[in-house]
């Protein structure tokens, strides 16, 4: 029997001995870069030095090197995926969640070292890797009891003379393809869900972070999963699409951009030559998300919750803060104190314990965060910056811009990146109708103490996550399971009771009782 | 080590003898209610409140949000929108809603809620400014009680913040540092073993002095903090007034802890100004951090000591909550008595490292202010090098009964503007008002032997 669920708890980083651990495993795992990542498809593994995957602070030191899928090998993955789902289709529903707790253990004895790995090759600040960790040993925990709990099938009508059974069967093949910006915990939920339900998996990860998603197939292997149920196949974009393409994949699990996503969707939507099922596409998409400011807000509050949730981790969440929608009451107000606290973030390296701002990702996201905070600075007003530091890493300044025109970019584009608009509205209704003529509704915010506010907005607003009076990062698996309607997403939340059913087929099974009259 | 050695050898019998001696003394000079019917109505205000969790949170909500509010229109709906949530309201309180349908209801209601957080914002706040607030502190004074002044404002979210609110703490000093050296000798306020006590007393918030005090990076906010308060205990030093450092959640703690002891350790705070941090009973490990500043005090032999103020803490569900959220072992003790019973070990703890230190017990529950004074006398101390602290307007009874007895009390006196401020306060208004808390039960009529039991 396995314990009621319970989140991973965080490190403790408010005490000086917990934070003093950090230093040494980063220094463990400086002495072990450049770490080598395989393409795995079986129990084959195929190393090389095509794809090096370099610390976005430091673009000089290689965190990885990692072999690109090339040749046959997406098809060589697919074929193996196919074998091993024969068998893994078979195992018991204990065995396969015990698959996911027993990697949950793996990855919690090595907690600070997989942290230090996403601090070096994402440069995410500590507190952000280690909630990343945490959330992918929450994935596994989670899904593990509703893997069981979904084996069990549910109750259906039963009248005399008949036994009615509905079950959940796997799908088959199934295709992950996963970003950067979480890169254990995004992949981890994704591929256990997957394979909790009975599925294989062919694992392609971003090129930014291959070797967070080695540790991923470690831990799961390690912890039960057959090699020929779940490959790793490193490398760039055309990766994905084959796999997304090849008519033996029966579902792709997405995380990414949203023109990425529109292209899973078209291309999944092909039925090729001999391909018997449609595809299934579980997509999570991008956000521009807005936090509503009311007059009656309580700023000591509002400030540190939008601060954190705009510029944390550069602002390189599908969930983070890019617009503020404040009543005209207390725009001023508001505008004054975010600009303050703004331009006290420290721009700097991620293993730096006071960094607020780390480097982002590569050079590209860089050139497209400093191109539309030109726009702003062209079109509107800049009202903060907090600098970036010198050195080689993709550092870009935190920036609060207010003034800008309707229809402006800076508005309407997800930026990814530690850039935050300001706008003045008339009042709720206003910001309200702005939300909503947004094609992305993912995350959204609403500092308020009017309880009839809270109620209004909640009752109205398109966003899939609303969070009232705090931050719009940091969903907790169970706890605020998380997925955004319209272009945000297609499907289910994940870390949430319905995400699993996007892995599997139904088959409901009627069996006649009667024989000749008598009931067996 | 300092752990309290000599207490050990004191006699557990003396000191309840003592406890429940003092705690009769200090009972009959307890003022009588009917003397002060508007004190008596405020006190079964609170105990209704108390009573009530729902219309408790209901009320706190709207303290909170009454500096927001923009016309009394918009109070009356914030309150009734409280109101609504709580499940079961007595009759006046669903006459109050009824009467929110019109809008002139609502304008009446609304200016019978604003003068209501006003009146209580008087009872707890001295003034706006603390020139405001002379007169109070010097009506204190003649009532031979001595006072603490805290500037109440919002967080510091920025520099310009962080400068406001040094430069608040600075012009405190210099008001009244001068206005109280006019004020008339109290002999038993302004000196123990170790030498004089300053007139002036203030308290200082770190984490008003800056906006970079992070939990998981304490030393920027540190050295950015250090940098306001340095010139704030110069000034200190030069005018002869106290500086207390308040001490808020555990997210702070190891920073403040630190950022005091370091500062008051560099040669040019060697020997003054008298300073003071608080330690919370609350806090299971607070006798680790108890032992920490006792060796630094027998360490650094500053002069004057550094005065320790012994709270039980205010930040009871903030700590719970946290802990809870995050997975973490609870840091306070769930239990009342578990932390009565830590706050009485630290009492002892403390007392024993004199004069290593100077030690104020701040609390309103009788038998921990009589349990205080009991140690000390039975370890042969002398009444005058033990002080008492209360809150104004929650602890005004309990003042007043110290003072009539003799002993040192001092109110911690919060300064500021009185609505904004009312919000700040809620938070210790709340902590007061629970159920388990002493004054509730005093306002009970629970038996004097047992408010005197040991916990």
């Amino acid at each position: 029997m396995l314990t009621p669920f319970a989140n991973e708890p965080i490190l403790e980083l408010r005490r000086g001995p917990i934070r003093a651990q950090l230093a040494d495993a980063l220094a463990a795992l400086d002495r072990e870069l450049p770490l080598d990542v395989a393409v795995e498809i079986g129990d084959g593994a195929r190393v090389g030095d095509q794809l090096l995957s370099t610390d976005p602070g430091a673009p000089d030191r290689v965190v990885a090197r990692a072999a690109a899928t090339g040749g046959d090998e997406v098809q060589a993955a697919v074929a193996q995926a196919c074998l091993g789902f024969a068998r893994w289709r078979e195992t018991s529903q204990e065995e396969r969640s015990a698959a996911l707790i027993a990697a949950a253990a793996w990855m919690r004895e090595r907690r600070l070292e997989l942290t230090a790995l996403e601090v070096r090759e994402c440069a995410k600040p500590w507190v952000e890797a280690d909630a990343d960790v945490c959330e992918a040993i929450d994935f596994l925990e989670y899904y593990a009891r509703a893997g069981l709990e979904l084996g069990r099938g549910r109750e259906l009508l039963q009248v005399p003379g008949e036994r009615n059974e509905l079950r959940y069967v796997p799908r088959g093949v199934v295709a992950v393809i996963s970003p950067w910006n979480f890169p254990l915990a995004i992949p981890c939920g994704m591929t256990s869900a997957a394979l909790v339900t009975g599925n294989a998996v062919v694992l392609k990860p971003a090129e930014q972070s291959p070797a967070m998603a080695s540790r991923l197939v470690a831990a799961l292997r390690a912890g039960g999963v057959p090699p020929s149920v779940l490959g790793l196949l490193p490398g760039e974009g055309e990766v994905g699409a084959a796999l997304v393409r090849h008519p033996d994949v029966a579902a792709i699990a997405f995380t990414g951009s949203l023109p990425v996503g529109k292209e899973i969707v078209r291309a999944a939507a092909e039925t090729a030559d001999g391909q018997r099922h449609f595809k299934q596409v579980i997509a999570e998409l991008g956000g521009k998300n807005c936090v509503i400011v009311d007059a009656d807000a309580d700023l000591d509050e509002a400030v540190p919750g939008i601060v954190g949730s705009a510029f944390a981790f550069a602002g390189q969440k599908c969930s983070a803060a890019s617009r503020v929608l404040v009543h005209e009451a207390i725009t001023d107000q508001l505008l004054r104190r975010l600009a303050g606290a703004a331009r006290v973030l420290v721009v700097g390296q991620a293993d730096e314990l006071g960094t607020d701002v780390p480097p982002v990702i590569e050079r590209a996201a860089q050139e497209r965060v400093n191109r539309y905070a030109d726009v702003a600075a062209r079109d509107g007003t800049i009202v903060a910056t907090a600098e970036s530091p010198a050195g080689a890493g993709w550092f870009c300044p935190a920036t609060v811009t207010t003034d800008l025109p309707d229809g402006s970019p800076v508005l309407e584009d997800e930026i990814f990146g530690p850039l935050l608009a300001v706008q003045r509205v008339r009042d709720v209704e206003q910001a309200c109708e702005i939300v909503d003529g947004l094609s992305f509704a993912l995350t959204g915010g609403l500092f308020t103490r009017d309880p009839a506010t809270v109620r209004r907005v909640s009752a109205t607003t398109p966003v899939g996550n609303l969070y009232v009076n705090r931050g719009i990062t940091g969903a907790m698996v169970a706890r605020q399971p998380f997925g955004g309607n319209r272009l945000s997403g297609t499907g289910m939340k994940a870390g949430g009771p319905d995400y699993l059913l996007q892995f599997v087929a139904q088959r409901a099974v009627t069996e006649n009782t009667m024989r000749h009259g008598l009931v067996v | 080590m300092s752990t309290p050695a000599q207490t050990s050898t004191i006699s557990e019998d003396a000191v309840e003898q003592e406890v429940r001696r003092v705690g009769a003394e200090l009972w009959q000079a307890f003022p009588s209610s009917s003397r002060h019917p508007v004190k008596a109505l405020d006190a079964r205000a609170m105990e209704m409140a108390s009573g009530d969790r729902e219309l408790r949170t209901a009320l706190f909500r709207f303290v909170d949000v009454v500096p927001a509010c923009r016309s009394l229109d918009d109070l009356a709906r914030h309150l009734t929108g409280f109101l609504d949530e709580v499940p079961e309201t007595s009759p006046p309180l669903s006459a109050a809603i009824k009467i929110s349908h019109t809008k002139a209801g609502r304008a009446a209601l609304g200016a019978a809620a604003a003068g209501g957080v006003r009146h209580l914002a008087h009872r707890f706040i001295v003034g706006e400014t603390p020139n405001a607030a002379l007169s109070t502190l010097r009506g204190l004074w003649d009532q031979g009680v001595a006072s603490s002044v805290d500037l109440l404002g919002e967080a510091t979210v920025t520099e310009a913040e962080a400068d406001r609110y040094a430069a608040r703490c600075s012009e405190a000093i210099q008001q009244l540092a001068p206005a109280t050296a006019h004020w008339p000798p109290r002999a038993v306020l302004e000196s123990d073993s170790s030498g004089p006590l300053p007139r002036a007393n203030v308290c200082v918030k770190i984490s008003a002095l800056t906006p970079l005090l992070k939990p998981d990076a304490p030393a920027r906010g540190q050295r950015d903090a250090a940098g306001r308060l340095r010139p704030l205990l110069v000034q200190a030093q030069r005018s002869g007034v106290h500086l207390h450092i308040d001490m808020e959640s555990l997210d702070s703690r190891e920073a403040v802890l630190e950022l005091v002891l370091e500062l008051l350790d560099e040669q040019e705070f060697r020997d003054g100004p008298s300073a003071g941090l608080v330690l919370q009973a609350y806090l299971r490990d607070s006798p680790d951090q108890a032992a920490q500043v006792i060796d630094w005090a027998r360490a650094t032999r500053r002069s004057p000591p550094l005065t320790v103020r012994l709270v039980k803490g205010a930040y009871w569900d903030h700590e719970l909550v946290e802990a809870r959220q995050h997975g973490w072992p609870v840091p306070v003790f769930e239990e009342k008595h578990d932390s009565d019973r830590n706050f009485e070990a630290l009492t002892r703890t403390l007392l024993a490292a004199r004069p290593a230190v100077r030690v104020a017990v701040a609390s309103h529950n009788l038998r921990s202010v009589a349990h205080a004074i009991a140690v000390n006398r039975v370890s042969g101390g002398e009444d005058r090098d033990l002080e008492l602290q209360v809150l104004r307007g929650l602890g005004d009874e309990l003042q007043h009964a110290l003072a009539a007895r003799g002993f040192r009390v001092r109110t911690y006196c919060p300064v500021g503007d009185l609505v904004a401020g009312m919000a700040y306060l809620v938070r210790r208004l709340l902590e007061n008002t629970s159920n388990e808390s002493f004054l509730s039960e005093q306002a009970r009529g629970t038996p004097l032997d047992q408010l005197l039991a040991a916990p």
